[in-house]
């Protein structure tokens, strides 16, 4: 488990760190490294340049105000999870953090090393679908905004050109009102999640008002769960979940198998999920 | 039976039977723990193995040229240059032979066999080499067979070309007795049930060290085994034994893994023998999970006969062993052997026919892994007991109390031969009860107002056969060990033991009796594990042994010193030896004020100052005891039977459960666990133990399952994200209780224990779910119990019911 032969450059700028991954086909950005050390260790990604971005100049930074929370690419989950002011704007954050790997995983893992690394078992990506995250880039041909919904594109697989990085995303703050659940079934305690579910849902009066709902641990990217973002508009307590859980199985037609969970599985698990958090929310929105 | 502890006891405050703190931890915890991978020679050599792609191939060349040119790569080996290394004995005689290599040949049997080793000056170079040498490996790819079905349907590839068929051993007895249950049996039901593959998974990967200076090879291994690891390289590089020293240093676990004899093991010495430059490979966990032994991964075809009233009449079980390639030293066939001699647990039940068979397939090989078959065989036996509960309508726990082993049934000859002297088999559940009550009425109202939370309990009352005779299980090797103790000019003593330190505590427990034994402090014993040139020889730590081979024999060891020291003492004092008594440390006259002798005037006499001893007594304080239990059989009697372990440790688990119905999620509430080991040396010792085997055991009961594709028995696992081992997140607190059977036939009474904890999991967990989601008709038959498990066993329920009686 040692890597086969790399080159390892520290860049201070944004810059700087273009031109480095423009120096080689097969260069990589290393943020926190805690999923692509592993890979290089097993020799499954074959890296000639690794691009230290860790010492860019602002890139560490964390910044809130009532629009929303920019998160820069070299911030570490835990530098996240414990802004005073990022949870209470972007609720989704901290309740997503809270699943992520363990401690010592969110000291070095970034958020936006999570986003690039788009594992589709992963938290982070489903919230910045949930959310509208805008996720901004610079490349050789300067800089360009992607919308989270357009970022996704495959297992481990984004709209990031060669020779781009990512600087930061954005969350917006989440609708007045709303509150937003990170749920997921996972097998052990920080495990990526066998089938997840970020929920941002708008109830008063008893009743669901709206929600939007992306399911992740489904397919290769996260899942938006439109039928069930219909279904659940009205749904009260009392309603039968039998109708939320046979729009999210129409929404989930493509859930993959895997030595954890089969596909009938994961369908059922993120239907159980959207049940709960409809729930949840009814709740919260009357403890209010 | 009477025991006589007191008398072998010579300290005021006594040490055994308390918590001594373990000596053994301020190593490791430290980070001054000296582990093999922590071992630097000067000019040491890195060695890489390169392992096979393919689950079954012949390999029809190996281009090592693209390596050999790489700057600091030293050699390439394949198994023609290992020409002059003798094969792994095949000294068991009942089972297929597999003419083991220590780097495969022409043939791999599994993803993960050794054909080649890269020599480099360091691991990365050596890893770039290898990655060359596996690039330029051309395979002839050979059809596989990747589980049971597969390797015994009709015109099955083989693995072994001079073998029938892919059954390694098929031994199936014949009684008439269960023949005649099933006659009179109101009913009958058939089952099948499943232990999955899994490994004991030690924290430190296995790791080899070799020198060889002055004609003299020094092996440091990662090993429970060090003496067997010498025997076994002086055999095959063809070595005098006194030539070949073999140390375990530090050592991160080992839970059977490392019991075996592996090919690092001879490869890694003969590197260093041929270039003549200390040479070392350190396991990483990527090879560890295809590269050291599997376990469990067995199936149990079972019928059973049973009446109106839940009276279970016989049984026949037919327990077959995947054993993987087989292509292992020693083999790893035994556990099914174990599972079947133990399948009845603390029950009276001896209408059992249990055959026993074992087949190869192309995958790791399989071997030890503490619990050793038990809990396969008590998965299946408490599976039984519930499903004929529910087929009857009998009350799960009436059931089991009506067939446990009352206290007057004692002692007990279990079906296969396993002698039952003593132990609190009914006890220990009625005690476990008492604890379970307020346990499940916790998780009861914890959820009462959860209509989606289903609360469950599951039931375990095993055997534990500990101390076991390693002649069946090797074809070689007895099941003794040796001790000896040694008290030097200046009085402190020296305790050495062939047992291994993997973790256990064997080191604070041997320091605890000779204290005891002797009178002196446990600070005044130091104690050598080990180490062959150190330490007499003796097979190690596995079978839960320590405890009851240490106490053997270094109490054969003291007696004999502490005879000869009175002895001298008495000469000194100028009396009677009859007269002389030994208490905290000091010889004196019983009765008399006169000054007493200590152990340092006794050692000084007995090594320096001669004048003060005996006339004609031989100088020296130094002793051996070879302890070997008397009941303990090394091979079946005429009747087939056998008592293949020199004690039967015993207990119950019980398992408070909640499922969550519409997820699948299982959660353990509380785990209680009544356990009787015979005498306790050390309660923390012991409790460490029950909860590191049940942490193991839940890992079989809810995560850990190698998995293999079915069409290509490719491992469809390469790390800990495919491969789960519980956490301390997944891990219950636990609850635990004692009794203390000592056993009849050992001096200090006390049996093993250091594998019971693995055993009750799987039962009691599948037991706990069954009972959570008995309204859906779930039984379930397999570990691990996931949450798609659970799930897809309430989808089941309605169409197919619960294996309906007939």
């Amino acid at each position: 488990m040692k890597p086969a032969p790399f080159d390892y450059c520290r860049p201070a700028t944004v810059a700087e760190a273009l031109e480095a991954l423009g120096s080689s086909e097969s260069s990589r950005v290393l943020a926190g490294g805690q999923s692509l050390i592993p890979a290089m260790n097993f020799r499954l990604t074959d890296v000639s340049v690794l691009v230290d971005i860790n010492r860019v100049d602002g890139l560490a930074s964390v910044d809130c105000d009532l629009g929303g929370v920019t998160v820069g690419a070299a911030a570490t989950q835990t530098r996240v999870l414990e802004h005073e002011g990022a949870a209470g704007v972007v609720g989704g954050l901290r309740a997503a953090l809270r699943h992520v790997g363990h401690l010592q995983i969110r000291n070095r893992g970034t958020v936006c090393g999570s986003l690039a690394h788009a594992d589709p078992a992963a938290e982070l990506p489903a919230l910045a679908v949930a959310s509208g995250a805008v996720i901004a880039v610079s490349g050789p041909d300067g800089e360009r905004r992607i919308d989270a919904a357009d970022f996704f594109i495959g297992p481990f697989w984004t709209a990031l050109e060669d020779g781009e990085l990512i600087t930061e995303v954005h969350f917006p703050a989440q609708p007045p009102g709303s509150v937003t659940i990170v749920d997921e079934i996972s097998r052990r305690a920080g495990d990526f999640a066998v089938a997840g579910l970020v929920a941002t849902v708008q109830a008063d009066g008893g009743a669901v008002r709206s929600a939007r709902l992306v399911g992740f641990g489904l397919g290769g990217v996260p899942t938006r769960l439109e039928t069930a973002e219909a279904a659940i508009e009205g749904w009260a307590a009392d309603h039968p979940a039998d109708t939320l859980a046979e729009a999210v199985m129409a929404d989930t037609a493509d859930a993959f198998d895997d030595i954890h969970a089969t596909s009938w599985y994961r369908r059922e698990a993120v239907a159980a999920l959207t049940v709960r958090a409809a729930r949840q929310a009814l709740a919260d929105a009357e403890a209010a | 039976m009477s025991l006589d502890i007191d008398s072998h006891i010579r300290h005021s405050t006594r040490h055994i039977g308390r918590s001594v703190p373990r000596r053994e931890d301020r190593g490791p915890l430290t980070g001054r723990g000296r582990y093999v991978a922590d071992i630097k020679i000067a000019g040491m050599l890195e060695v890489v193995l390169v392992r096979s792609i393919e689950a079954h191939a012949r390999i029809v060349s190996i281009d090592t040229s693209e390596a050999l040119a790489m700057d600091g790569v030293q050699a390439v080996f394949t198994a023609a240059d290992l020409a002059d290394v003798k094969t792994f004995p095949d000294y068991i005689p009942y089972i297929g032979p597999v003419k083991q290599r220590p780097l495969v040949e022409d043939r791999v049997r599994y993803v993960g066999a050794p054909y080649a080793a890269v020599v480099a000056v360091d691991r990365y170079i050596a890893e770039d080499a290898a990655a060359l040498v596996a690039a330029g490996t051309t395979y002839e790819p050979l059809p596989t067979v990747a589980d049971l079905d597969q390797a015994l349907a009709p015109g099955a590839p083989k693995l072994y070309d001079h073998w029938e068929s892919n059954c390694s051993f098929d031994v199936a007895p014949h009684k008439p007795e269960v023949d005649h249950a099933f006659k009179q049996a109101d009913h009958t039901f058939t089952e099948t049930y499943v232990s999955q593959r899994q490994t004991g998974l030690p924290m430190e990967t296995r790791g080899v060290v070799a020198d060889i200076t002055d004609g003299t090879l020094t092996v440091w291994s990662s090993t429970q085994s060090p003496h067997m690891v010498r025997s076994t390289i002086a055999l095959m590089l063809d070595m005098p034994e006194p030539q070949v020293r073999v140390i375990h240093p530090t050592i991160g676990g080992g839970f059977g893994t490392k019991t075996h004899i592996y090919p690092e093991d001879i490869v890694v010495p003969w590197i260093a023998r041929r270039l003549g430059r200390p040479a070392r490979w350190i396991e990483d966990r990527m090879e560890n999970l295809v590269a050291s032994v599997h376990a469990r991964d067995q199936r149990h075809t079972v019928e059973v006969a049973y009446d109106d009233d839940g009276t279970i009449r016989g049984v026949r079980c037919a327990s077959m062993l995947d054993m993987g390639s087989g292509e292992i030293f020693m083999p790893g066939t035994a556990p099914v052997f174990v599972t079947n001699a133990c399948i009845t647990g603390g029950y009276d039940f001896e209408n059992m026919e249990a055959r026993t068979i074992g087949v190869v397939t192309n995958k790791t090989p399989a071997g030890a892994y503490r619990g050793f078959g038990i809990p396969e065989g008590a998965f299946v036996m408490e599976r039984i007991i519930d499903r004929v509960a529910r087929l009857t309508g009998t009350d799960r726990v009436d059931l089991r109390r009506r067939m446990l082993l009352r206290p007057e049934q004692k002692p007990y000859v279990m079906h296969g031969g396993g002698r039952l002297d003593s132990g609190s088999h009914s006890e220990s559940f009625e005690r476990a009860l008492e604890m379970t009550a307020p346990a499940l009425e916790r998780a009861r109202s914890r959820y009462a107002d959860d209509p989606d939370v289903r609360v469950g309990v599951g039931y375990c009352n095993y055997v534990e056969p500990t101390s076991p005779s390693y002649h069946l299980t090797t074809g070689h090797w007895g099941g003794g060990d040796a001790a000896t103790v040694r008290v030097d000019p200046d009085g402190s003593v020296r305790v050495a033991a062939g047992l291994s330190e993997i973790g256990q505590g064997n080191t604070t427990a041997a320091a605890q009796l000779a204290a005891d034994m002797l009178g002196v402090s446990p600070d005044d014993v130091t104690v050598v594990l080990g180490d062959t040139e150190r330490a007499p020889y003796g097979l190690g730590s596995w079978g839960s042994r320590g405890a009851m081979m240490l106490t053997g024999s270094v109490l054969l060891a003291s007696e004999r010193l502490v005879d000869k020291a009175r002895a001298i003492a008495a000469h000194m004092l100028e009396a009677a030896e009859a007269d002389v008594v030994l208490t905290d440390g000091a010889f004196h006259v019983a009765g008399s004020d006169q000054p007493s002798v200590s152990w340092a005037e006794v050692g000084t006499a007995a090594w320096i100052r001669y004048v003060d001893l005996p006339d004609g007594m031989e100088p020296g304080l130094e002793t051996s005891g070879y302890y070997h239990p008397e009941n303990l059989q090394h091979q079946l009697d005429d009747t087939g039977k056998i008592n293949a372990a020199a004690s039967w440790s015993n207990g119950t688990h019980i398992g408070v459960v909640s499922v969550r119905v519409s997820t699948g999620e299982v959660r353990i509430e509380d785990y209680l666990v009544v356990h009787d080991c015979g005498t306790v040396i050390n309660p923390a010792l012991v409790e460490g133990q029950v909860h590191g085997g049940v942490a193991q055991g839940i890992a079989g009961a809810m995560y850990e399952h190698f998995q293999y594709d079915p069409d290509t028995a490719n491992p469809r696992f390469a790390s800990f994200m495919d491969y789960l081992v519980p956490t301390c997140a997944e891990v219950p607190p636990m609850e635990l209780d004692h009794f203390e059977s000592p056993a009849p036939e050992q001096p200090l009474g006390v049996k093993g224990c250091g594998e019971g904890g693995t055993v009750g999991p799987p039962a009691v967990v599948a037991g706990a779910v069954s009972d959570a989601l008995s309204q859906w008709g779930v039984d379930l038959t397999e570990c691990p119990v996931t949450p798609v498990a659970v799930r897809a066993a309430i989808r089941a329920a309605g169409t197919a019911g619960a294996g309906a009686g007939s």
